[in-house]
This record gives C-alpha cells, sequence and structure tokens, in this order.
C-alpha cells in the first residue's frame, strides 16, 4: 500500500525531465542561432543583391519607406528637405558609418535625393542593405 | 513519515524554474531575427549631375520610369545587365559607369545596376537622378 502511494509522484517527475531538456536546448539554440537588433519603426522590404561589402555594426541607420519619406531615427522627413535633418542627426551618430535600408519599391529618386544630400554634409561613402537574392 | 515532506518540498521547487525557462524562450523566439542581411557601399553622389564625366570611358546604364534598363541607348533584360556593361567595359581597367536614374524608377532595379557595374569590373561608380532622359 505505501509502495503503490509513492509511485505516482516520482512517475511524474522523470516524465518532466525530457520535457525540461527539450526547452532548455530550445532556448539555447535561440540565444546562439538568432541576432537581437532593435526593431525599424516601418516595415521595409529590402531589396535583393548578390554582392556583400560585410560593413557591420552601422551606428546610424536611414530608412527609405515604400512612398519615399526617409526615416532618420523616429521621425519622417520629405527627401527634398532632408539636409538639415540630416545634419542634426548624424552630428552624434558620426559620419563614417551610414547604413541606408531602402524598400525595394521605394523611388529610386528619394534614395538619389538622400545620398545627395549625404554628400552637401559630408558623408562619403553610404552602405546600402540588401537581402540574398536567388 | 519523515520522506514525504521532503520530496513534496522537492517537486515544488522544480515548476518556477520550468515557468522561468519557458518565459525566456518565448521571449527569446519573439526577439530574435534570423534575416541575414549583406551590405552594399556606395560612393554618394555628386551634387549636380555635370561634374559626371561623359568622355569615351564612360558606360551609361539607364533606369528607365517604366522599370525597363538600358545600356549606353540599348534596351537590356535585367538578367542579362551584368553581360551587357561587361561587353561595353570591353576588358578595359579605367571605366566609369554611371547610372542615371529616371524619375519613376524603383530602388531595386538601382541596386542592381550598381552591383552589375561593380561584376562587370568598373572602376568608378557613379549615380545621378534626372528627370527624364533624353535619348
Amino acid at each position: 500500500m505505501i509502495e503503490l502511494d509513492q509511485d505516482p509522484p516520482r512517475r511524474q517527475f522523470e516524465t518532466l525531465i525530457p520535457l525540461i531538456n527539450v526547452v532548455f536546448l530550445l532556448l539555447i539554440f535561440f540565444l546562439l542561432a538568432g541576432t537581437m537588433t532593435p526593431a525599424d519603426n516601418v516595415a521595409v522590404k529590402l531589396p535583393t543583391g548578390a554582392l556583400n561589402d560585410s560593413e557591420r555594426d552601422m551606428p546610424a541607420t536611414l530608412l527609405v519607406e515604400a512612398d519615399g519619406f526617409v526615416w532618420l531615427g523616429d521621425r519622417p522627413i520629405d527627401p527634398k528637405i532632408v539636409e538639415q535633418a540630416l545634419k542634426e542627426y548624424l552630428a552624434d551618430k558620426g559620419m563614417e558609418r551610414v547604413a541606408v535600408k531602402a524598400d525595394a519599391e521605394a523611388p529610386a529618386e528619394a534614395l538619389l535625393l538622400l545620398m545627395e544630400a549625404l554628400r552637401k554634409v559630408g558623408v562619403q561613402q553610404v552602405t546600402i542593405v540588401t537581402e540574398r537574392g536567388r | 513519515m519523515f520522506d514525504e515532506p521532503v520530496r513534496r518540498r522537492n517537486m515544488a521547487s522544480l515548476t518556477p524554474l520550468i515557468d522561468v525557462v519557458f518565459l525566456l524562450l518565448i521571449f527569446f523566439m519573439l526577439t530574435t531575427s534570423f534575416l541575414k542581411t549583406q551590405s552594399l557601399s556606395v560612393v554618394t553622389p555628386a551634387p549636380n549631375a555635370s561634374e559626371l564625366p561623359t568622355d569615351a570611358r564612360v558606360v551609361e546604364i539607364w533606369l528607365m520610369g517604366d522599370g525597363t534598363l538600358r545600356v549606353d541607348g540599348t534596351p537590356v533584360a535585367r538578367e542579362n545587365l551584368t553581360e551587357a556593361v561587361k561587353a561595353g567595359i570591353g576588358g578595359r581597367k579605367d571605366m566609369t559607369v554611371t547610372i542615371l536614374a529616371e524619375s519613376g524608377s524603383r530602388t531595386q532595379a538601382f541596386v542592381s545596376a550598381i552591383e552589375a557595374a561593380r561584376q562587370a569590373g568598373a572602376r568608378d561608380v557613379g549615380t545621378a537622378r534626372v528627370e527624364k532622359i533624353t535619348p
């Protein structure tokens, strides 16, 4: 009678251990395989490309939305008048490493307007973020 | 008599641990992104397009407003762009490729053109926007 009473809890305990093992494994997988990046304000569908210059850790990232608006941090600005705001935005981010995440469907004109403004502000080279294409 | 309380305490201490591990798991599942991105370095364009060279050592890629591409005025399909630019360069080392984007062209075409120019072996890649390309 005593043995019968003791058996059920032990069996429960034993079936729990593989579950915990699997959960731990999943946890470690996500810890190692994933990269944590701050979420962008707007969803941008990146253009596909084949080349990779392997530029990493860009402190200043500008977004160009599909409708052509440029996001500096948390505010959208028309690319035609972006110059002054760029100067202020890049003052504390640095001019050396500027990344542009442009939507694949964004007008090339908006991207070029932004790049012209960057040149006027003193940025010689930008990094366009792309996705590995087919 | 003394065995039972000890075992029960062991079981109880395991449950919060599992809860925390589950929470961590869900946190990492939601916050991680597996999207692999690449980067493409581009020199920013000169403020006015007239500074671009226009002599014989230049191959021009036109991004038309309707989405088509032209190399030195000849229409080219997107997948043949690299070959067309390579043919225009013809193996010379001092060639510049200029990409002119008409209003209405898209970023995807622009990125493809830059990559084609670099893969074809251009020394410099210049970019400019124009309202309307007049052949």
